[in-house]
């Protein structure tokens, strides 16, 4: 089919700071330049380039998922092809209405009740008087809120606003869809249901294009998917596939180790492989060398697991809890095994020397990048051992449960 | 021709803008006309309901111009030994209507841009339905201010004539003015953030380069030729020509003063309002839809 949506070389070029906001310096400084007491300012240091030489297609049926780090020209592509920014350089064809799901209660009025910002929102998204009016109790029903809905929405919790959000902008019906990280919206109810509506609407056939840190619903969701590193495609293909280049594809950067410390992590690894599933145990091994004239009494060797995705600790262990003594001198060689009953997505593994007192860690070791993947699909952070029993015929009486344990199935 | 940045990737050649002319403007603007009527709602809706004072507060401005004239005209008055006869004070009052109107107007419109930013930065819709909702926000002011004159007028000695009609011209006149002024500054306000207190500081002093407080034949015939010259009197002096002395704007109005006779009307005048109305907007339509490309990285 042909392609709806169409980024053909497009380049987006932003400037830092530094330049006049203010008539105030403006004036002056244009008036400096003039009288030649100051040279026009260089422009190749005050611009940098958010988006180099980028294209890809979707056509209609397509769901494509854009990942990549933090500053990898996500965002811009979205505002690029949602025509709140002009790219510097190349094409972009789109045809047909734009709806996206992007900061969905943004044109909210907090003195206006919930029924004026339904149709202040929708005006906004593109939609008509009469469109609004035609949808309103549907949009009303599928946010919930349709007891506060003629209250001012400064009274609203922000999950109640999200959600009034959230249903407008779901009642689009347009011929590209955008969507940008609107998939944690409300309580875990609503949640479902939102993503279930993402989902009619992703397969309703308009091409859409999906933006998310959490990867396993690029996964569940798209189709196709590019990897975007420093404004350029880095990999495109199968969802599975970019996931995988971007969990793994990039080592992260070994921090320098001080070498009169006196001990150094020469390596660390995972000798049976680094992608697992949510459960199953990672060991990796740690190598290095130790030569302390005065071993610290405070400090012991520890490691921690970090998730990559929020930057939070889900982890970290000491060995002086498991006895496990400070290297003094020589080479030394730890194992360690975990099992990973964590979300998939990816973590950092790191090992490091811990300072009991100063609480710092003043030798770390280059972190191993390890990447879950889903067994059982579970809500949360954690996978916690869980026995879930029922009875094998029937409800029985409370009183007979305890007496009766051979009639319970273990699962 | 390629030229090499950090990285070493060729910078690119082609540069592909959009081209806007200002019938796809008014276009994308007429598709957007919900979105307009939405935002004046919402302002009126906040102004009314939120002020305690109501409907008074659509009037406080224009009394306070009033006031502020009357002194004015009360000095010059007692320094000329004459006394204020009651159809000056009702010409102030016309002459202030449509100046308090444009003041306000453009003070809030100057701000409407910087005041969505996060909205702007957000979502895509035709931006110039941001200061052209601020201005149609202060149109019920102007409107309710025009319907009390009328009412009033009789009272005080003023008898409107069929010649009071082309007010409605003029002031539809003033709002297409008004809002091209607007989008210029709206926009400029945007990039260099003290537009606004130039703005405000222009606004305050502005009313003495506009006939408001003063009658141009108080100028004698050059001054009188100088005022009317300037863009904004046309608005100001059709309503104390058409409205209060029934004059037809077709024609010229004299007035016989001490120094000789002195044009206060002409109808070239008529043709200066609506070119320059019909011309800032166009300069203001184009310039605007060519810098809001750039709204969303300064905002």
């Amino acid at each position: 089919m042909t392609p709806t949506l169409v980024f053909d070389g497009v380049w987006k070029r932003f400037r830092r700071g530094g330049a006049h906001d203010s008539l105030r310096d403006l004036v002056p400084a244009a008036f400096r330049r003039l009288i030649g007491r100051e040279p026009a300012p260089k422009a190749d240091n005050r611009h940098f380039w958010a988006l180099r030489d980028l294209s890809f297609q979707v056509a209609p049926g397509d769901v494509l998922g854009i990942i990549g780090g933090n500053g990898a020209g996500k965002s811009t592509t979205l505002k690029i092809l949602n025509r709140i920014m002009e790219p510097t350089a190349g094409v972009v064809k789109t045809s047909g209405k734009i709806g996206a799901l992007i900061e969905t209660s943004a044109g909210f009025h907090q003195d206006l009740t919930g029924r004026q910002n339904v149709f202040l929102q929708g005006a906004i998204m593109g939609m008509r008087k009469a469109e609004v009016e035609r949808k309103f109790d549907e949009i009303v029903d599928f946010s919930g809120i349709a007891d506060f809905i003629d209250t001012p929405v400064k009274r609203y919790s922000s999950g109640m606003n999200a959600r009034l959000g959230f249903s407008i902008a779901a009642s689009l019906e347009p011929e590209i869809l955008i969507i940008d990280e609107v998939l944690s919206v409300g309580d875990a109810a609503f949640q479902r249901k939102a993503f279930a509506r993402i989902k009619a609407m992703a397969t309703a056939g308009a091409p859409v294009v999906l933006v998310s840190h959490q990867l396993e619903r690029i996964a569940e969701l798209c189709n196709k998917a590019i990897l975007l590193e420093a404004g350029s495609v880095r990999a495109s293909g199968r969802p599975i596939d970019c996931i995988n280049e971007y969990l793994h594809g990039k080592a992260p950067a070994a921090p320098t180790q001080d070498e009169l410390a006196g001990i150094r992590f020469d390596s660390v690894t995972a000798p049976d492989g680094s992608t697992l599933l949510s459960g199953d145990e990672l060991t990796i091994i740690v190598q290095g060398t130790a030569d302390l004239e005065t071993p610290p009494s405070t400090w012991m060797p520890a490691c921690r697991i970090i998730d990559v995705r929020t930057g939070n600790d889900v982890y970290a262990v000491t060995g002086f809890q498991r006895d496990i003594p400070l290297p003094v001198r020589g080479e030394f060689k730890y194992r360690l095994t975990f099992e990973m009953n964590v979300a998939p997505g990816a973590y950092d593994v790191s090992v490091f020397i811990w300072d009991s007192v100063l609480l710092t860690r003043p030798i770390v070791g280059p972190p191993i990048r390890v990447s879950i993947l889903e067994r059982h699909p579970f809500y949360g952070v954690a996978q916690l051992k869980t026995r879930w029993e029922a009875p094998k015929t029937g409800v029985p009486e409370m009183a007979s449960i305890e007496a009766d344990a051979e009639r319970w199935r273990i699962a | 021709m390629t030229v090499s940045v950090a990285n070493g990737t060729p910078e690119p050649i082609a540069f592909v803008r959009q081209r806007h002319s200002v019938v796809s403007i008014v276009r994308e603007l007429w598709d957007a006309r919900d979105l307009v009527t939405q935002f004046v709602q919402r302002d009126l809706t906040i102004r009314y309901t939120q002020a305690v004072m109501g409907l008074a507060w659509a009037l406080l401005m224009p009394l306070l111009l009033i006031g502020a004239g009357m002194m004015f005209r009360i000095v010059l008055a007692t320094l000329s030994n004459t006394s204020l006869s009651a159809v000056s004070v009702a010409s102030l009052a016309a002459k202030s209507l449509p100046w308090a109107f444009f003041s306000a107007a453009l003070s809030a419109a100057t701000m409407s841009i910087i005041g969505h930013s996060s909205l702007i930065g957000k979502v895509y819709f035709a931006r110039e339905a941001l200061p052209l909702a601020t201005i149609l926000s202060q149109s019920p002011d102007l409107a309710i201010g025009l319907v009390i004159l009328t009412v009033v007028f009789p009272f005080v000695g003023v008898s409107l004539s069929w010649a009071a009609l082309w007010i409605v011209i003029m002031m539809i006149l003033l709002l297409i003015f008004t809002v091209g002024c607007a989008l210029l500054l709206s926009c400029a306000n945007l990039f260099y953030r003290d537009v606004k207190y130039i703005v405000q500081i222009t606004l305050n002093f502005g009313v003495f380069a506009t006939p408001v407080f003063f009658e141009p034949q108080m100028l004698g015939p050059k001054g009188a030729e100088f005022i009317l010259a300037l863009p904004l009197s046309p608005f100001i002096q059709a309503m104390d020509v058409a409205m209060v002395h029934g004059h037809n704007l077709l024609t010229s109005a004299t007035v016989v003063t001490a120094k000789g006779p002195v044009v206060v009307w002409a109808p070239w005048m008529l043709g200066y309002a609506a070119g320059s109305a019909i011309l800032l907007l166009t300069v203001g339509l184009l310039v605007f839809r060519r810098a809001s490309t750039r709204f969303a990285e300064m905002a």
